[in-house]
Parts: structure tokens; C-alpha cells; sequence
């Protein structure tokens, strides 16, 4: 993969996780198994991926981590959003909306210059 | 909920350990779980965890980024917590303080004290010998002579100390190592009248002040680097001819004071000693010249020196040497190069226009070659004058400081030791203890930093008070004393280092509680005390400390009093408390040398008929003036083994002079009329000198060559100490004036007195003025008020000296005063009981005074020693005192005493009053 392409999955990755989150808190295994569902798999991350994904935002102190126990009784680390991570979920799902439509406009252009 | 920041109830470790055990077990649970989850489809469990860990990737690489991001959160973490550790720390103890702000007020208050005495002490010694001059690149400055020779003026044989004008023009010209040199010197007493134009903002009577001048060189500016606030300094050009650049710059200050920053002053004409002048500028605000201690209003061109003093054309004179030197080094040219470079110039210079002086000179300059020093801190009179001082002073000041310190940390560990319980209950929920010792020590540095501030405050009136005392007359040493950078580190180090002292022991002190027998005492004492036994006895040991400090400083106190006192009385060989010394500068008042004699003889006769008036004579140099004569002499008979052995002082006096003076002729008589202009030339020897020149026979009738005269001895005199009470007499002659043969432009008159000098000190002035109005006198002083004006310094270090040990003093007597009332407090249940078991009142006030007097007696003991030991620093400023001093050790030991006994009745007697029942119940 090149630049480009890290940083914008990075983007989205973020993103996907905060929403992840969104409706409560949630070990990485269940916010993994939650991106894999919502996104048909269509993604084709490497699971780990997702940790120092998660890692970041809880030094951006958009997500709080605590250890708890998981529905079969083991140690789990839970990550929920924090006000700040949650602020950051409203704007960061305007702004990739944003994104998408100016790209995917660009994308379907058929002049070399936009007509005025 | 403040959710954003992680805040831990608990401190829990964050070492990299732990950060790696939670990924690995978060990646592990991650695969379980996957694992699970296969195996639930229908894998066995092998091919399920394979699968698994084949999905999440490259763990390694997660893990090792996660571990990393991990550690960058948990430093930031900590720093904030540190920092907000810090703030909690600070408003806490605000807080605590705020609860009992009289506390707070006595401590900042003796910090201030002791902190602001150290850092005025500081601020005279950074002002005086520190400081680099306000001029660009002082480091490149060097000076050539000596540098505290800023009062001098020599007559006669040149020296390497001070220099001449052509000698000045030589090094000048004939040097490769220097990119400029300038000289300056002093000027007489400037009587300058400011024109009064009618645009003139300064009403009133043209009246003559007289600001400090200096004759500078053209290049005085330019080599220093010092540009002009307003016009301009002075050109390279204007000291190229004499007489022909009648311009002036002055400072700042002077342009302030005088001329209320008038832009218009400059271009105002001036007389100065009825020349006309133009000042032509005013120097950079910060500049007073490159002497500190003295600072200069006017600077004038050198070539101006014959217009301003023409009765003492200097300039074109190898035998006067009356010029500072200083010079900028060439790029590239070290010091040492320089040094050497100017010693060759130097000596050549001197040799080259000596004449019979050759020889002597050579040994001269061989026992003193040419000083080159960095001149950065410019020249200074009282650098050298007062470091013996200065130093004396800042172990007085840092003692005052111990004690000080000594006295707060008792003080911070009473309070601490009330916390107990506070302590005890925190450590118990967890609190580290390195917590608890930050939070305590933290009050301390508020304490100490407060007590800073306020140090400050009085550091800045205490620096002018330190030099004022040092100052002769009423105004203090004009030296610029100020809160500058180096000042404030200094004061800071100072505060950082009274935080440690008055606060570490305390905090950890209070901290080793053991926290189970604190907590069963249920807080009502300390469990501190009881379990180590340890509030007492390093409470008592501060204390003792403190008296043993102010034994130190008080027997310094008692030595260096003394001291001054006998300096004061000292027998100098003359009646010191019945003379009145009068200046007259007859040259400057317009008498030239014939007249200048009878001038001598009107005055002397004038002067006898004063009432009260014993006796009146003349000399040219005064007593205790601070001017002085050397020449050098043949003795009939005598061989002079080095050239020194010929060198003596001299003075020309009138008749009857030692008489009048009160020195004591041991043989043959003293000068008299008869020995006038045409008479046979006689001289008077001193014994010193008697005994050097003539050690087998008697002097009395021997010839003596002098001045290219023949002299006959005719009197010997005892030894007398005429410029400083400590001096060692030097062999020394005495002719009569009038056999001069240019008599002096300056003399003094001697007037020996039935009563109190300083009563008649106006009717002499009047008798000497009413010989011609025009005539003008100097000054008119008793002898002994001139002594103690040479004595400033042993006065300054006394006054000053004893100042702190008075604060020692107090400051001892309020910690023995605290420790007392704590431990009677305590002891108040044992006192009743005593009292119910028929103790009498008079015996508790006896058992607490002794207490007290052990403590007090401890302190004696363990001070003494030290006492006599740190003696041996002072020894040089004691007269007549041996290190080991009776007197002022008793002095001191009483002292001591008595302060212990009434800082402790107090608790005594409240021990005494305990009413049993009451006492007993209490408990």
C-alpha cells in the first residue's frame, strides 16, 4: 500500500471504530467483529490492525480504556468513547461525507475543466 | 465527570512491564476469542487458533506498536499528573498557611530577614567587584598600572603604579598590541558656573558648583565604546593641542539632576575655573565613568588640564604621575602578550628619561614590573579597600542565615509534628511517601519564596545601608547597587537552598511515622515523639545550634568592637584629640612663593590669637590627610646596601610644630623661628629613622643630603603614626617650610587646642578667612573626627557585625523561647502532679531554667571552640587583640545567658501556675 492509501483507510479505520463504540463500550475483539459485519468484509484488513488503531485514540483521549470481565468471564480490555471521542465521531462522519461526494463528483467528471 | 483525562484513585506503577503484559493479554484475548469463534463454525480447535492468529496479521509488529504508543500516553500522563501534583501541592499549602497566617507572617518574615541580608551583602560585593562596566566588550578592556590607585598622585621619581602624560604617550604610540589607549586623571576641585541665558530654566544666583570631573583623552569614549545620549562624546582629535578644545561632556545623572534632561544643555557655555567651556554632549544613561565608586559629572579634554589647573601644568611632566590607564586589546593579542609587550614599552620609557634616578628605578621596576590586568570591572578604589570587609561581612550574614534557617526548620518541624495524625492517616490510605515529602517541602519553598520576595525588599534598603555605614561622611559610597540578574540567581540559589534546609529534615522526619502507634495514640501527640524520641532532642539540637551560631557572632561582635575602640583611642604618638586641621590651598587662592611665606606667618600668628588656642604650626602634609611625601637621602657615613634603604618620608613644617602638634622631641629641639630662608638648613629626624641611618652614634649634629641641600640634624622626634592607626612608623624628616625652595601650594595648619576641639572648629575658620577673604579653606576638622574618618571601614564591619549578631540574638532567644513552651506544655499533667505532691512554684521555675540554661550552656560550650577557631579569619582587622579574647568571650557567655534565662521564664512561670486538679483531670 502507499501513502495515500494508509492514511485514508487510517481515516476511515478511526472513524469506523469511534462508531464502533457509539453504543457503548466494547472490547477491540467486538469492535473488530462489529467493522467486519457492517462492511461485508469488504475492507480486508489484517485484525491487528485495528490495535494500535485503538491505542492511538486512547492517547488522543478520544477513547477510555478499562479492564472488565467479557460475557465468557476473561479479561477484557473495554474501550468507550470519551465526550471528546464523541464530538469527534459527529464531525469526522460529516466531514468523510463530505469528502466522499466531492471525490466521487470528481471522479465522475467528463470534462478536462469543469464547466463554469 | 472529567472522563477526558485519566485520573488514578490510586497511584499504580506504569513501568514498560506492565504496558507489555496488557497488550500481550489483550492480542491474546483477541485470538482466544477468534479461536472461539472458528471452533463454534464447526474447526477444530488446532486449526481454529492457526486460523486465528493467521487473521490478525503480524502481531509482533501490533504488539510493538501498541507498546509504543502505550508509553508515549503513560509519560504524558505522568507529567500531567506531576504538574497537577504540583499545583494541588501549592494550593494546599497556601492554604494551610492562609489557616494560620501568623505563623506564615513570622516565618516569611525572619526568612526575609536572613535572606535579605545575605543578598544585600551580595549586591554591594556584585556592585563593586563583579559587575563589568556598562561599556561595550568590557572583556576586551585591560588596565595598565594599578587599578586602585584612583586617588593618587605622585610628585617626583615616575612610577609604573600611575602614569605621567608623556609617559601615557608613549606607551600610547610605541605599542602593537593595543587597537587604543586612553588615559584619564583627576581634576582639582571644578568651580563651574552654568551661564545664565535668558532662555534659562534655572533661576537664581550664578553660584559655583562643584561636580566631579575627569581630564579624559580624546579617544576616552571611543576605546570604551560609550556613545552619547544627546550631541555627541568627544572626538580622537580633541587632545591634539593644549588648551585649544574647550568642550565638556557630561553624564547622564548630572544632565538630570542639573539640567532636568534640557535637550537644550547642550551648547550651553560653562566656566569652569574661569575658563569658558561648551558642553558638547551627555554620555549613555548607565555610564558614570570606568571608576566605580566614584562616579564623574564632567569629562574634559586632557589638553584643557593647564587651562582648568594653571597653576599645575601637568602635561608636559615626567615627575608627576597622575594618570589611569586603560586600553582595548588588538584582535588576536591575549592578555599575557599584552602584558609582556607593555612591561618592555614600559621600562624603556622610564629608563630612557631618568637621569639620576636610573638606578633606583631599575630596582623598582624590578621588584614591581608593570601591572596589565583585565579591566572589564574598570578601576576601583574601594574594591581592594573593602574586600577584607566584604568578606567578614558575608560570614557574618551566612551565619545569620543558619540561625535563621535553624530557627524556621524548628518552627516547620513543630508544625509538622501537630500533622501527625493528618500524616499518619494519609500513609495508611496509601499516600507514598515521597507524596507527603514533596507536599511538605513544597510549603517550605512557598514559605521560602515569599520570604525571598520580601528579602528583596530588604535587600534594597539594606545594600544602601551598607553603604552608608561605609561612607566617611553622610552620603553613602556612590557605588550603582542593583536587583540585577546575578543578584536575583544569587537570591534564588538562596531560596532553593533555605528550602532544603529548613524544610527536608522536617518532612522526613514527620514522614517516618510509624502509622499504627500514631494511629492508637488517636492523634492527641504525635506517635513521632514516642516511638523515636524524636521531636525533642533535634528540636533541642536546633537550638543549640542557634546559640552556638550567636556565641560565634557574638564574640566576633565583642572582638571587633573592641577592636575599633582601641583603634579609636590608639596612642599615635600626637595629641589626636586636641588638634584642629585646616586646609588652605594658598596656590589656588593666587599666593606664589614669596608671598606664600608670609601668608604662613599671618596665619600662624592669627591663629594663636584665637581664644583656646595652645599652639599653632604648619606642614604641608597634613595629619591623617591623606597625602604623602617620599624622597631619597645621603647620610653622611652610611651605605646604602639597596636603594630602598635610602628612600624616607618628609614633611615641611612651621615653627614650634611638634610642639603644637604634641609629639615628643626626644633630643636636641624643635624648629623655631630663627630657622627662616637665610638660616643654616636644620632638619628634625624621627626615631625610626634616627636609629636606621645612625644605629651606633648620635644623630644629633650629623649632615644629611636632601633635595641637592645639605641639612643638619638638629632634633630627633618620636615615632608618631600619621596616616592610619595601624601603620608600622616609617623613618621620616622634618624641614622647616621656609627653607623649601618652592614652598607647597597646599598646606595645613595645625592648631593645638585647651578644650574640645570641634567647638572651635568655626573660630578657626573665621581667624583663617579674615587674613584675606579670598583665601580658600578647604576644610577645617579635629584630628580625632579625621581618624575615625580613616577608621570607616573597621566601623562599617563593627556596626554591621554586631547588627546580626543582635538579629542571632533574637532570633536564638525565640527558638529556646519555643522549645521551652512546647516541652512545659507537654509536660503540664507531670507539674500538677508535683505541685499536688508539694512542690513548690519556685522549684518547677527552677527546674525549667535548668533546662533551659543546659540547653543554653550546650550551645556555649560547642560555640566557644569554634569562636576562637573562626578568630583567625578576622585576625587581620583586629589592633591590639589576640584571637583568644577574655573579655569578649565573658561578654558574650553573659550575654547568652541572660537572653536564655528570660526567653525561658516565661514557660517557667506558666509551669509554676498549673493548678494540680486541673492538670491531673486533664489528662
Amino acid at each position: 500500500m502507499d501513502d495515500l492509501d494508509v492514511n485514508l483507510t487510517r481515516g476511515t479505520l478511526d472513524l469506523l471504530i469511534l462508531k464502533a463504540l457509539s453504543w457503548g463500550p466494547r472490547h477491540g475483539y467486538a469492535v473488530s467483529d462489529w467493522i467486519g459485519q457492517a462492511t461485508g468484509s469488504a475492507l480486508q484488513l489484517g485484525e491487528g490492525t485495528l490495535y494500535p488503531a485503538l491505542h492511538r485514540l486512547e492517547r488522543q483521549q478520544l477513547v477510555v480504556a478499562e479492564w472488565g470481565l467479557s460475557e465468557n468471564n476473561r479479561h477484557a480490555k473495554y474501550y468507550r468513547l470519551s465526550a471528546a471521542g464523541r464530538r469527534r465521531l459527529q464531525t469526522g462522519v460529516s466531514s468523510w461525507h463530505r469528502f466522499v461526494e466531492a471525490a466521487a463528483n470528481a471522479l465522475r467528471a467528463t470534462a478536462p475543466v469543469p464547466a463554469a | 465527570m472529567t472522563d477526558d483525562r485519566t485520573r488514578r484513585p490510586f497511584r499504580l506503577a506504569l513501568g514498560a512491564k506492565h504496558l507489555k503484559r496488557d497488550v500481550d493479554q489483550e492480542i491474546e484475548f483477541h485470538i482466544a476469542m477468534r479461536t472461539q469463534a472458528l471452533v463454534d463454525q464447526g474447526l477444530d480447535a488446532e486449526t481454529a487458533r492457526a486460523r486465528a492468529i493467521a487473521q490478525f496479521g503480524d502481531s509482533a509488529a501490533v504488539r510493538e506498536e501498541c507498546v509504543t504508543i502505550d508509553t508515549q500516553r503513560s509519560r504524558a500522563v505522568t507529567a500531567a499528573e506531576r504538574l497537577s501534583d504540583i499545583r494541588q501541592d501549592i494550593a494546599y499549602a497556601l492554604r494551610t498557611l492562609h489557616q494560620n497566617p501568623a505563623f506564615a507572617c513570622i516565618v516569611i518574615l525572619i526568612l526575609a530577614l536572613g535572606i535579605g541580608a545575605n543578598t544585600a551583602t551580595f549586591s554591594v560585593i556584585d556592585a563593586l567587584m563583579l559587575r563589568p562596566l556598562p561599556v561595550s566588550h568590557p572583556e576586551g578592556l585591560v588596565t595598565i598600572g594599578d587599578p586602585q590607585a584612583t586617588h593618587r598622585l605622585s610628585k617626583g621619581t615616575p612610577e609604573s603604579d600611575i602614569a605621567s602624560y608623556p609617559g601615557y604617550a608613549d606607551l600610547r604610540d610605541g605599542n602593537h598590541v593595543l587597537a587604543g589607549l586612553y588615559a584619564t586623571g583627576m581634576t582639582s576641585r571644578l568651580d563651574v558656573v552654568i551661564d545664565q541665558t535668558p532662555a534659562s530654566t534655572q533661576p537664581g544666583p550664578t553660584e559655583a558648583e562643584h561636580p566631579h570631573g575627569r581630564f579624559v583623552t580624546g579617544n576616552f569614549f571611543a576605546v570604551l565604546g560609550v556613545g552619547a545620549i544627546a550631541g555627541r562624546t568627544f572626538a580622537a582629535t580633541e587632545d591634539r593641542v593644549t588648551g585649544a578644545d574647550p568642550v565638556v561632556v557630561i553624564s547622564y545623572a548630572y544632565w538630570r539632576n542639573r539640567f532636568a534632561r534640557d535637550p537644550a544643555a547642550v551648547g550651553r557655555p560653562v566656566i569652569i575655573n574661569g575658563a569658558r567651556f561648551v558642553i558638547v554632549g551627555v554620555a549613555a544613561p548607565d555610564f558614570t565613568g570606568d571608576i566605580v565608586g566614584q562616579p564623574t559629572d564632567v569629562w574634559i579634554p586632557i589638553t584643557m588640564q593647564p587651562v582648568v589647573m594653571p597653576n599645575s601644568p601637568w602635561l608636559a611632566k615626567r615627575d608627576v604621575s597622575w594618570l589611569l590607564l586603560m586600553g582595548r586589546l588588538a584582535p588576536g593579542v591575549s592578555l599575557e602578550t599584552a602584558r609582556a609587550s607593555l612591561r618592555v614599552l614600559e621600562t624603556r620609557s622610564l629608563l630612557e628619561n631618568a637621569g639620576a634616578e636610573r638606578r633606583y628605578l631599575e630596582t623598582a621596576l624590578r621588584d614591581k614590573p608593570l601591572q596589565v590586568g583585565p579591566g572589564a570591572r574598570g578601576f576601583s578604589y574601594y574594591r581592594a579597600a573593602f574586600a577584607s570587609a566584604m568578606f567578614t561581612l558575608t560570614a557574618a550574614v551566612a551565619m545569620v542565615l543558619l540561625v535563621v534557617c535553624a530557627n524556621v526548620a524548628n518552627l516547620m518541624l513543630a508544625r509538622a509534628t501537630a500533622r501527625g495524625r493528618e500524616i499518619s492517616v494519609r500513609i495508611a490510605l496509601g499516600a507514598g511517601r515521597m507524596r507527603l515529602v514533596q507536599q511538605l517541602l513544597t510549603e517550605s519553598a512557598v514559605l521560602a519564596i515569599m520570604g525571598s520576595a520580601c528579602g528583596l525588599l530588604v535587600a534594597w534598603w539594606g545594600s544602601t545601608a551598607i553603604l552608608r555605614l561605609a561612607a566617611a561622611g553622610p552620603k553613602p559610597i556612590p557605588v550603582d547597587v542593583r536587583l540585577d540578574w546575578p543578584v536575583v540567581a544569587f537570591t534564588i540559589g538562596l531560596s532553593i537552598a533555605t528550602t532544603l534546609l529548613i524544610g527536608l529534615v522536617p518532612a522526613l522526619r514527620a514522614t517516618r511515622s510509624d502509622v499504627a502507634s500514631a494511629l492508637r495514640t488517636q492523634g492527641r501527640d504525635s506517635g513521632v515523639e514516642t516511638t523515636h524520641g524524636g521531636r525533642l532532642p533535634l528540636g533541642k539540637g536546633l537550638v543549640i545550634a542557634q546559640v552556638a551560631l550567636s556565641m560565634l557572632l557574638l564574640v566576633g561582635t565583642g572582638m571587633l568592637v573592641r577592636s575599633t575602640e582601641r583603634l579609636e583611642h590608639a596612642d599615635v604618638g600626637i595629641a589626636r584629640d586636641q588638634l584642629i586641621i585646616a586646609e588652605v590651598a594658598a596656590q589656588r587662592s593666587g599666593y606664589t612663593d614669596a608671598r606664600m611665606n608670609s601668608l604662613v606667618r599671618d596665619l600662624m600668628a592669627r591663629a594663636a590669637a584665637i581664644p583656646g588656642i595652645a599652639a599653632v604650626s604648619v606642614s604641608e602634609n597634613g595629619i591623617f590627610s591623606g597625602t604623602e611625601s617620599a624622597t631619597s637621602v645621603q647620610v653622611e657615613g652610611f651605605t646604602a646596601r639597596v636603594d630602598s634603604d635610602t628612600a624616607v618620608m618628609y614633611d615641611d613644617v612651621g615653627p614650634g610644630y611638634f610642639n603644637a602638634v604634641g609629639a615628643h622631641i626626644l633630643r636636641g629641639r624643635d624648629f623655631e623661628a630663627r630657622d627662616n630662608e637665610s638660616a643654616a638648613k636644620v632638619m628634625v629626624i624621627n626615631e625610626s629613622m634616627a636609629r636606621f641611618f645612625f644605629p651606633h652614634g648620635d644623630a644629633l649634629g650629623r649632615h644629611i643630603t636632601a633635595d641637592s641641600a645639605v641639612w643638619a640634624v638638629v632634633g630627633i622626634v618620636g615615632d608618631a603614626r600619621t596616616n592610619d592607626v595601624r601603620e608600622t612608623p616609617s623613618r621620616r624628616m622634618f624641614v622647616p617650610i621656609v627653607q623649601m625652595r618652592h614652598p607647597p601650594g597646599t598646606f595645613r595648619v595645625e592648631l593645638r587646642t585647651g578644650g574640645d576641639p570641634a567647638r572651635l572648629v568655626d573660630a578657626v575658620r573665621r581667624a583663617l578667612m579674615a587674613s584675606d577673604p579670598s583665601l580658600v579653606v578647604t576644610d577645617v576638622s579635629p584630628l580625632s573626627s579625621l581618624i575615625r574618618e580613616s577608621l570607616a571601614e573597621d566601623h562599617l564591619v563593627a556596626k554591621v557585625v554586631s547588627f546580626f549578631g543582635a538579629i542571632a540574638l533574637v532570633l536564638s532567644a525565640l527558638g529556646l523561647y519555643g522549645l521551652m513552651a512546647y516541652a512545659t506544655a507537654r509536660r503540664t499533667t507531670e507539674f500538677g502532679l508535683r505541685m499536688a505532691l508539694g512542690a513548690e512554684p519556685g522549684a518547677v521555675i527552677r527546674m525549667v531554667l535548668a533546662e533551659a540554661m543546659a540547653l543554653a550552656g550546650s550551645g556555649i560550650v560547642i560555640g566557644l571552640p569554634v569562636a576562637v577557631a573562626a578568630s583567625q579569619l578576622i585576625r587581620g582587622r583586629l589592633f591590639h587583640i589576640g584571637v583568644f579574647d577574655p573579655p569578649s568571650i565573658g561578654i558574650a557567655v553573659i550575654i547568652l545567658a541572660i537572653t536564655a534565662a528570660v526567653a525561658a521564664y516565661l514557660p517557667a512561670l506558666r509551669a509554676s501556675s498549673v493548678a494540680p486538679l486541673a492538670a491531673i483531670r486533664a489528662s
